[in-house]
């Protein structure tokens, strides 16, 4: 699943008077590839996302999905491509976990017996540790539960493209490297991950590539060694952060106290 | 709180069993006493009070559910919309205005009111109820709940003029009309009638109605026609309302409470849940007109008393033990 970016500027809200969030972005992402996707609290991340998944067309420039503009994609088509996760989730009404993760089943694959449907969610929730919830109403969850249920939502989509708005927020340290491993396995299986993510050391280790915006319209990307660093992000985020390099990983770390 | 699969089989058993008993208890009882009726008063009285109860809950019921999941919101009822207060405006109009002897005035008001305010919020929300799936943008919905609610206020504005302006005997005729009364109910087909259209309209793709809820923006990703739903859906609520005002005045609590009382029995999904609180909401409002009638007999209630009084408690009751 290849998606490229050509030319793509993004204002807040999509509005033509917002302000420019990317001004000239290109790249290409492939399958294999992992993408995190770093920036400031406004600086667009989520908009790119919501861009990428279709909901808000570019202001100018172009986004192509296995080469054809995302617009001229049919929308089922579209959901057998690309599966996004929302960084909130509203929940009105009782629905147990499992069939939160089976609307994209029932959606996509109307074929599908129930009981397979069943099956194929309940082991996207095990996947991420959550089977012991699957009976339960999703309004009842912690937030970091609830986030695990969305993920196994996203992944059962199955989707190549992976469109993660914080997959690990309230995430605890264990279901974060359980959130890198899965994604790993997702990649090696030939799908495209992109990621947007606050922490830098797990944004480290759960990517090949990285794209930091700085919230003025311009960004960097590349692999990761080439985005992630010190330099680089001090000047985004606008805080001094350091680096410690050993046997080709990195470890960062952010001097809050002397950043005000 | 762990969700049981919901009991179907049970749920179809109870209305097997429940629709024909409220029906033949609203058919027993009248003014005069329980019992079997002669042959006139049962076709020409009892028989049709009961279909127009029975269709006008079913009508405000569905029109609640449907309007709670497009508008991701549980305290949806048919009454945001405007479509109410725009037919109690209309069937006042010609309580007070139409000449004496006219056949059929209020409802005829009150499909003309109808009509008016559902057409002025769908022309002045028809952009919004597309828009609102990318997140920064103000959500359609909303924009449609306050069109609905706007047109509320300016209606009642117009309500209170009207009873200000009318006489004693309008005053009693209106004040009927305000409070929901089946005792006026000429026709009981048109509000089955549009029972029907409403669910062949919004049932087919109900289970999308239930992705909406859970995320409009989603659903869209799943590849829901997402603004194509919300018309379908509130147009199909509106249409309902409607023509349950037009048969037995404004109704409150059965359109609010009657989804989901029915959610609370474990009937989540939309295409059990559209159905099934039609069911519930016409069983309910025949129960609620039975005891109108026989409360005070020979003297009768007006049937919108009795839903709340006995509605509020039984939700609550509902509500606190799933809590407890």
């Amino acid at each position: 699943m290849s998606l490229r970016l050509e030319k793509l500027r993004l204002n807040a809200g999509g509005k033509p008077d917002g302000r420019v969030l990317i001004g000239d972005l290109s790249l290409s992402m492939n399958p294999g590839e992992r993408w995190v996707l770093l920036g400031p609290n406004g600086a667009g991340k989520s908009t790119l996302l919501v861009a990428l998944a279709g909901l808000l067309p570019p202001n100018a420039g172009s986004i192509l999905l296995q080469g054809k503009p995302l617009a001229d994609w049919p929308g089922e088509a579209l959901a057998k491509q690309r599966a996004w996760c929302p960084q909130f989730w509203l929940d009105p009404f009782p629905v147990s976990a499992w069939e939160t993760v089976a609307c994209a089943l029932f959606a996509l694959q109307p074929e599908q017996s129930a009981c397979a449907v069943e099956r194929t969610a309940r082991h996207w929730l095990t996947e991420f540790d959550v089977s012991h919830l699957a009976d339960t109403d999703v309004r009842m969850l912690s937030g970091g539960e609830r986030q695990r249920v969305a993920l196994a939502t996203a992944c059962a989509q199955g989707a190549p493209l992976l469109l993660l708005d914080e997959p690990s927020s309230h995430l605890d340290w264990s279901h974060q490297a359980l959130l890198q491993a899965r994604l790993k396995v997702w990649a090696a299986e030939g799908g495209t991950v992109l990621a947007a993510v606050h922490d830098l050391n797990l944004a480290w280790t759960l990517a090949t590539h990285a794209l930091l915006l700085d919230g003025k319209g311009s960004a960097v990307h590349g692999r990761r060694e080439e985005v992630l660093t010190a330099e680089q992000l001090s000047a985004a985020y606008g805080v001094p952060v350091s680096l410690r390099e050993e046997n080709d990983a990195r470890w960062f770390r952010i001097d809050l106290e002397n950043s005000v | 709180m762990t969700l049981k699969p919901p009991p179907l089989t049970l749920a179809l058993l109870l209305a097997a069993l429940g629709v024909p008993a409220a029906l033949l208890l609203g058919l027993l009882s009248g003014s005069s006493g329980w019992g079997w009726p002669s042959e006139e008063i049962l076709w020409l009285i009892r028989v049709p009070r009961v279909l127009a109860a029975f269709g006008t809950g079913a009508a405000l019921a569905l029109a609640g559910a449907l309007i709670q999941l497009v508008t991701r919101n549980p305290l949806g009822d048919p009454h945001v919309l405007g479509v109410t207060s725009g037919a109690s405006v209309g069937a006042l109009m010609m309580l007070l205005l139409a000449p004496a002897g006219m056949l059929l005035a209020p409802e005829i008001g009150a499909v003309l009111g109808a009509l008016g305010a559902m057409s002025l919020v769908f022309a002045l929300a028809w952009r919004s109820m597309g828009r609102g799936l990318a997140p920064s943008a103000q959500p359609g919905t909303v924009i449609v709940l306050l069109v609905g609610v706007m047109i509320g206020a300016a209606c009642g504005a117009m309500v209170s003029f009207m009873l200000s302006m009318a006489n004693d005997f309008q005053l009693r005729n209106i004040v009927f009309w305000l409070l929901g009364d089946l005792n006026g109910a000429a026709l009981w087909w048109p509000v089955w009638a549009a029972v029907g259209l409403a669910l062949l309209l919004a049932w087919p793709r109900a289970q999308e109605l239930d992705w909406i809820a859970r995320g409009d923006a989603w659903a869209w990703t799943l590849g829901v026609p997402v603004a194509k739903r919300r018309r379908i859906a509130i147009f199909s609520a509106c249409l309902a309302t409607g023509a349950a005002v037009a048969t037995a005045g404004s109704i409150g609590f059965v359109g609010l409470v009657a989804p989901h009382i029915v959610r609370l029995t474990g009937l989540r999904h939309a295409k059990v849940l559209l159905p099934f609180s039609a069911l519930f909401g016409g069983v309910f409002l025949v129960l609620a007109d039975t005891v109108a009638r026989t409360v005070i007999a020979p003297a009768q209630l007006p049937v919108g008393v009795i839903s709340a009084s006995v509605g509020v408690p039984l939700f609550l009751m509902l509500l606190l033990r799933r809590r407890a």
